[in-house]
């Protein structure tokens, strides 16, 4: 009995989709679509899953995993409703297309102007995902905001085509009880950070805007002159990258980057109580990811 | 047969043969453009260029202004108003010169009123246009071969890279809403011309003013700051801005003056019957494109402007140290920026839903809903501008915002989509050349749209932006969704435009060629934004060099397949098979008047009795419109033929 009626209300559904249709043609087209869109859902989540990580390099903050997190998860969170898309189409090109002489046109089409049942369900749908995909974003935007008491303080003084930085005399409690102090301000040409210590970015520009962006730590912001814009980050994982410039600023733009690496904090320690003196100690090369 | 023949015959170059306006055309615009650029070249130079701060800012500005008025006054844009100061109005004879009656192609070098010919006008601007954008394009692709290229000097790499950008936005901001809105959109809606038909020829005739400042960048320092010329760094660029400038505020007044015809033309020219409900799908998304420009393109006039005024005059609206900030700049070309990509795309979209109705033959599917998702994205681009700036520092707290404004802009992209598959859903689908394209749009805008969901994500775009991400992104938004839409459109309308059959072989040809060349070249480029990068370098990390080398191959596809299409197109045009009336069996007005269209369009007024998209009903709901007092000469019979 209950089958029944589950039978009757979905063959009326497909009558609203498509009045005056064979029911088993009609079942058969439905049948189509559907296995080849989820063919290509599959494939869609699959490669969301497996293949971002291996076309994104390792990163060396939280910021830079969320980063790959979020097209992993926007990836499977769009897949199937691409793969819709791609299945009505792919099924119109394979199926349903107009064989034999295309010089003139074939019969017309069943009149179908409108499904007040699929439209909403496609609105709902899609609803339905962005106040996903915007939960997500403000989630992981808001979880980026924590400032933490203490950190590393780093001035960056973007100029054409030069980045500077400048590390003011500091004294910065790590969680260990232990401290990292800075005695004297340095002024480098070389990102060097200490690793699993807070770090706190001013910066700011000499003269046109450019866009501060350590790749591997998934943070960036403009150089503006004469405003300061802070970012923050903990980086966490020893590693080498380049800090690129990702805002157009004239001729040498390709130019403007400069190497970095995240250190353990003894030898950071180390290396800036000797004055900041030649090359820090390298960190093993293995951990660095896609940039060299 | 009636009333109109008699017009076609009218001899008008008879007794007024002398006047000297009659003897306006292309080259007495480019004659006087030349003399009053010279004549402002020789007084900026002897009186303010001994200005040691701004003075060869101001000799270009002057100069460039020379060209475009004097361009204007010769090629005849003021004629009317002149004449109207000097107490002489227009009579039918002038009217009848003007519309371009009885000069042959001639009328296709002058200020012509007929919208047939302005369509057609500025369907070869936009020719010329992509190929020089194309050109430019594949000297980038070139340079990018290899990571330590030499083949361009940094300068005047930036200089190819910001001339590409903006010759491809002016090009695919008219690619339909010039072409097709002027020479389609009227049949369609049973209109004898747009509403303002002398505005019209001066939209077009504006546009090509403010292509040789355009060109001319290269030659007083090249643009350094590519087509978004962010503020100080273009302040701090030589007289190359000032030309840049010029030619943005002149195009702004192409488009604003456009968009109010089309605008207008809609609301006061349709045909009996023709309510709003019975609108083909094409003349809304004309209408609501040309709309939203009139938003957008102002706030772009008001910037260039104000970068003149800083510029040439020393104002600094943008100099930080002088008061200004950069972030003026940003919010107020992003003000323009972002509805810009609308204004280019919501046009195509119409054209491609057109098609998808023709060649399944069904009716659009959902299409009020069509009309109601692409007003709803032209509302919401008004108020997403800042995901252009997530990464600039500016109002942090704003992030949030503008991620759910941008957010919920897939909402009404996705009824697009829905609207396209709907229409495809147990259709005939005849796979003529524009299906090709249209098949194509999809695929590629699929793509496009949710790499733009990524973007849209403030803390995945603190990866991605400023990187080659960004710039696969919106190639597959703009050249892969709306140029590829735009195409599928030409495909469809080009036997009336031309009167021609278009040859499918090569077109078909041409469409492998660039399905195939377009995703090779921008999934590299992905890859490259996934790997991290930069935007807009003339040398790169050799880590990126593999995939450099893959987009650069794929894009020399790309461009051939253009240029395969661009020869079948003109080949075509020149011996192509004579096109019948209605070759696709369509319902809409365009279809159903004679091709070549005469002057005024129609032999006999239609009325409109029910929407174009007809298909697969019985009896009368199945006709769109009658004409004239023959009731029995109904579209059915165009329908035989």
């Amino acid at each position: 009995m209950s089958s029944d009626h589950q039978e009757v209300s979905n063959d009326s559904v497909l009558d609203d989709l498509a009045p005056g249709l064979d029911r088993s043609l009609h079942r058969q087209y439905i049948r189509g679509i559907f296995v080849l869109w989820f063919i290509m859902t599959v494939l869609g989540v699959l490669a969301g899953l497996y293949l971002t990580p291996i076309l994104m390099p390792h990163m060396n903050s939280p910021e830079g995993r969320a980063a790959v997190k979020t097209v992993i998860v926007f990836t499977v969170a769009a897949a199937p409703v691409a793969a819709l898309v791609c299945a009505v189409a792919l099924y119109s090109l394979l199926h349903t297309r107009h064989r034999g002489s295309l010089d003139h046109p074939p019969a017309d089409g069943p009149p179908l102007r409108g499904n007040a049942l699929a439209s909403g369900v496609w609105l709902i749908t899609s609803t339905l995902l962005v106040v996903f995909l915007l939960f997500w974003g403000l989630t992981e935007w808001s979880a980026q905001q924590v400032v933490h008491a203490d950190s590393l303080t780093i001035n960056v003084i973007g100029q054409q085509w030069i980045w500077d930085y400048n590390l003011p005399a500091q004294t910065v409690r790590l969680p260990g009880g232990r401290e990292l102090k800075i005695p004297k301000e340095l002024a480098l040409s070389k990102l060097n950070l200490p690793v699993d210590v807070p770090v706190t970015f001013n910066v700011t520009s000499k003269d046109v805007t450019h866009g501060f962006w350590p790749v591997n730590l998934g943070i960036q912001v403009d150089a503006n002159p004469g405003q300061r814009t802070v970012i923050r980050t903990v980086p966490d994982r020893l590693g080498k990258f380049v800090v690129r410039c990702s805002q157009l600023c004239g001729l040498n733009h390709a130019y403007m980057y400069t190497q970095a690496q995240v250190v353990p904090d003894q030898d950071f320690q180390a290396w800036v109580q000797g004055g900041a003196r030649g090359p820090i100690l390298a960190v093993a090369s293995s951990q660095n990811g896609s940039t060299k | 047969m009636t009333a109109t023949q008699p017009l076609l015959e009218d001899t008008v170059l008879g007794p007024k043969a002398g006047r000297l306006y009659r003897r306006q055309s292309f080259a007495t615009g480019l004659g006087l453009g030349i003399l009053l650029g010279a004549i402002g070249w020789f007084i900026a130079q002897n009186t303010i260029q001994s200005n040691e701060n701004f003075g060869s800012d101001m000799t270009v500005a002057v100069t460039m202004a020379g060209w475009v008025i004097g361009f204007n006054i010769g090629i005849g844009t003021f004629n009317a108003v002149i004449r109207w100061m000097l107490g002489h109005d227009q009579d039918k004879d002038d009217e009848l010169y003007a519309a371009g009656v009885g000069q042959g192609k001639a009328r296709y070098w002058k200020y012509c009123t007929d919208h047939k010919v302005v369509g057609t006008q500025y369907l070869i601007l936009v020719f010329i246009l992509f190929f020089v954008g194309g050109t430019l394009a594949m000297m980038i692709r070139t340079q990018l071969l290899t990571p330590n290229s030499t083949f361009l000097s940094p300068q005047t790499y930036n200089a190819i890279v910001s001339i590409h950008g903006m010759c491809m936005i002016i090009a695919t901001i008219i690619m339909v809403s010039g072409p097709f809105a002027n020479f389609i959109m009227p049949i369609m809606i049973g209109a004898k011309d747009m509403a303002f038909p002398r505005l019209n020829a001066m939209s077009f005739w504006v546009v090509v003013s403010a292509v040789p400042p355009l060109l001319a960048t290269f030659f007083v320092g090249g643009v350094n700051a590519g087509w978004t010329t962010y503020a100080p760094l273009s302040v701090q660029d030589g007289p190359a801005m000032i030309c840049f400038a010029i030619t943005i505020i002149t195009f702004v007044v192409s488009v604003t003056v456009a968009g109010i015809n089309t605008i207008v033309t809609v609301l006061t020219m349709r045909a009996e019957g023709m309510t709003f409900a019975r609108m083909p799908i094409f003349v809304w998304a004309s209408v609501i494109g040309g709309g939203l420009g009139l938003y957008a393109m102002p706030a772009f006039l008001l910037a260039m402007t104000m970068m003149v005024a800083d510029k040439a005059t020393g104002t600094s609206f943008f100099v930080a140290d002088q008061g200004g900030s950069g972030w003026l700049w940003e919010n107020v070309f992003w003000i323009m920026g972002h509805p810009e990509v609308y204004v280019i795309l919501i046009p195509p979209v119409g054209a491609l839903l057109e098609v998808m109705s023709t060649f399944s033959r069904k009716p659009v599917f959902a299409y009020k809903l069509a009309i109601g998702a692409m007003t709803g994205v032209a509302g919401l681009s008004i108020m997403v501008w800042a995901h252009h700036m997530f990464t600039t520092g500016w109002a942090p707290d704003l992030a949030g915002p503008f991620m759910l404004t941008t957010e919920l802009i897939s909402i009404p992209t996705g009824i697009i989509f829905l609207c396209a598959i709907g229409t495809l859903w147990r259709g005939s689908n005849w796979v003529r050349l524009p299906m090709y394209f249209g098949f194509l749009f999809l695929w590629n805008f699929i793509i496009g749209g949710v790499t733009g969901i990524y973007l849209s994500d403030v803390p995945a775009d603190n990866y991605f932006h400023g990187n080659m991400f960004v710039t696969a992104h919106f190639h597959y938004t703009l050249l892969g969704g709306a140029m590829i839409a735009a195409t599928a459109g030409l495909c469809y309308w080009f036997p009336k435009v031309t009167g021609r059959m278009l040859d499918e072989k090569i077109g078909k040809w041409a469409f492998w060629m660039i399905a195939i060349g377009f995703q090779v070249t921008y999934l590299a480029q992905f890859y490259e934004g996934f790997k991290g990068m930069p935007r807009r370098v003339a040398n790169y990390d050799p880590l990126f060099a593999p995939e450099n080398l893959i987009s650069s191959l794929g894009a020399f596809l790309l461009m051939a397949g253009w240029v395969v299409l661009l020869y079948a197109l003109v080949s075509s045009w020149r011996h192509g098979e004579i096109a019948p009336a209605n070759p696709w069996s369509a319902k809409s007005l365009e279809w159903h008047t004679e091709t070549p269209v005469p002057l005024e369009n129609f032999l006999q007024d239609p009325k409109v009795i029910n929407d174009p998209y007809g298909y697969g009903a019985s009896g009368a709901e199945q006709v769109h419109a009658v004409f004239g007092h023959h009731s029995h000469h109904t579209i059915e019979e165009g329908v035989k033929q």
